[in-house]
């Protein structure tokens, strides 16, 4: 099925009702590793998103353009930039286009992943928000069902990660401690894929 | 902690209020709430547009430059944090006039990370960008690792620089090239004896005792490579002296521009102790001092302590850096 502008508005409201839902829950894992504030960033973003959803355009590179602007105006944490970066990669792409192929998503997301590698310099392996999207890029190469293969994706990228310790960012700092912990920013991108793909 | 004050929550925006107020005639704000700082007069249509960002607190860097023959925009953070990447984008398509413009800016990850976020915001208004950093201070990582170093007072020289080639006419590249040369001939050290405290959070960045100094310590209270007894001012200098030389050797024939800088308490009396030194120091080498900076050129709120910049220059260089420019805190006539 593509996505239009009107399974992304409805994608919207998921993703900002799953963000209330997650805001205590996010802000309480980031406060393990890191300030605190991951519930706040994505809350906000999320609801600068709602506010004007109804004015994005019917091109759907345009209408991810001011999403991402909507994570630019409301937060300076690296968490908000880094999804702003992901969705205008996808933006730039989809520039004039009014619906995204399911065919064309795993390299949607690669480029998000890449974007959002160079700007954060972090490596691929180090139990970040990056892992979950190579995650995703995987699942969906093949077959029909992407909404069901990134959903999995993400479950599987945590449960993965979970026992291994964190090499990049704040949460490195923790070293070992972060054993056993889920990562902050893959927790946030379990719920917005959950929400987004209605699983 | 002693300031003045009202909510400290308003001190950026009073800040603000208050130096556009003082000076209409150089600075005008702009863009949503405020946070970006444009020329009263803006530049000739065609010119290259320069843009600079970061965290308040630092003045006259950054806002302060904003003038002829040197910024044409600023967006300006909260105290020592980053302004988002809308605003930085919103300084950018303000100085634009079609020519593309230059980001150039001290070298911190929130800075990075969002200014190079602008500029895929500007894409999207088919804006050209180019970058430079800057990376002038010696103490925050060894030559081999240049590139990781912070950005400080070296600033001020490349704003100069770059301006005056802009105001030339130079096109993107050739203003980012010599930007990028005023970049690289810049080395900084600093020297603290006492912290400074931010606004909102009341308490000061870091702790030193009376009898204490730091020897390279950063803008925002980073770690400088040790910490020990006051020493006499002359002894300060050598080293600060002996350290940038050491990074950056200075032969007899150079042609060297120095700035002794306060960060922010120590008065102009302590600088002009300090500078003999440095005058001492660059003759002994055989260089010759152009255009001596002695003031308040890049600060850290009231820290107390100095840092020294020295920019060798080469023909090019030193006739942008001689060339007019005009903002509320320095003139070339």
């Amino acid at each position: 099925m593509n996505i239009t502008r009107d399974t992304l508005l409805a994608a919207i409201d998921r993703i900002t009702a799953a963000m209330e839902r997650d805001f205590e829950m996010l802000n309480a894992a980031d406060g393990a590793l890191g300030d605190g504030d991951l519930g706040v960033t994505m809350a906000r973003g999320m609801r600068a998103i709602t506010q004007m959803k109804e004015e994005l355009p019917e091109d759907i590179g345009m209408a991810l353009l001011q999403c991402a602007q909507a994570f630019t105006k409301t937060s300076g944490s690296s968490y908000g930039t880094l999804m702003a970066t992901g969705l205008m990669s996808a933006a730039k792409t989809l520039r004039g286009a009014q619906v995204i192929e399911p065919a064309s998503i795993p390299e949607l997301i690669a480029g998000a992943r890449d974007k959002m590698q160079a700007r954060g310099k972090a490596e691929l392996g180090g139990k970040t928000v990056l892992d979950s999207l190579d995650y995703i890029v995987r699942a969906t190469a093949d077959g029909d069902d992407k909404a069901r293969a990134a959903a999995q994706a993400v479950d599987k990228a945590l449960d993965d990660f979970r026992d291994k310790p964190a090499t990049v960012g704040r949460a490195r700092i923790f070293g070992d401690k972060s054993i056993g912990l889920d990562d902050p920013g893959m927790l946030a991108m379990q719920s917005i894929i959950k929400a987004a793909t209605g699983s | 902690m002693k300031k003045i004050l009202n909510n400290p929550e308003d001190y950026v925006d009073e800040m603000l209020a208050g130096l556009t107020a003082a000076h209409p005639e150089y600075y005008k704000l702009h863009g949503e709430g405020g946070k970006v700082v444009l020329r009263a007069e803006p530049g000739q249509n065609g010119k290259v547009g320069i843009v600079t960002g970061g965290g308040s607190g630092h003045l006259p860097v950054f806002t302060g430059y904003v003038g002829k023959g040197l910024l044409d925009a600023c967006a300006i953070g909260d105290v020592f944090s980053s302004p988002s990447a809308e605003q930085m984008a919103d300084a950018i398509r303000a100085a634009d006039s079609g020519a593309g413009v230059l980001r150039l800016y001290g070298n911190y990850g929130g800075d990075v990370m969002n200014f190079d976020m602008a500029g895929d915001l500007v894409e999207f208004d088919d804006i050209t960008c180019s970058t430079v950093l800057l990376a002038d201070d010696v103490a925050s990582a060894p030559p081999q690792e240049a590139e990781k170093r912070r950005g400080v007072a070296g600033m001020v020289y490349a704003f100069k620089i770059a301006g005056a080639a802009a105001e030339e006419g130079r096109d993107l590249d050739g203003v980012t090239a010599v930007a990028q040369k005023a970049a690289d001939a810049c080395r900084s050290i600093g020297a603290a004896l006492s912290p400074c405290t931010v606004p909102q959070a009341g308490k000061p960045t870091f702790e030193i005792a009376d009898e204490d100094m730091e020897m390279g310590m950063g803008i925002h209270g980073e770690p400088g490579v040790w910490r020990g007894k006051l020493q006499t001012a002359d002894q300060i200098a050598g080293e600060m002296m002996d350290r940038l030389l050491a990074d950056m050797p200075v032969a007899a024939g150079d042609r060297v521009s120095v700035m002794v800088n306060s960060l922010g308490a120590t008065p102009p009396e302590e600088l002009y102790i300090l500078y003999r030194v440095v005058k001492a120091r660059l003759e002994e080498a055989g260089a010759t001092i152009v255009k001596p900076l002695v003031g308040r050129y890049a600060t850290s709120m009231e820290m107390t302590g100095v840092s020294f910049t020295l920019c060798k220059l080469d023909d090019e260089l030193e006739t942008l850096l001689n060339a007019p420019c005009d903002c509320a805190f320095w003139s070339v006539r």
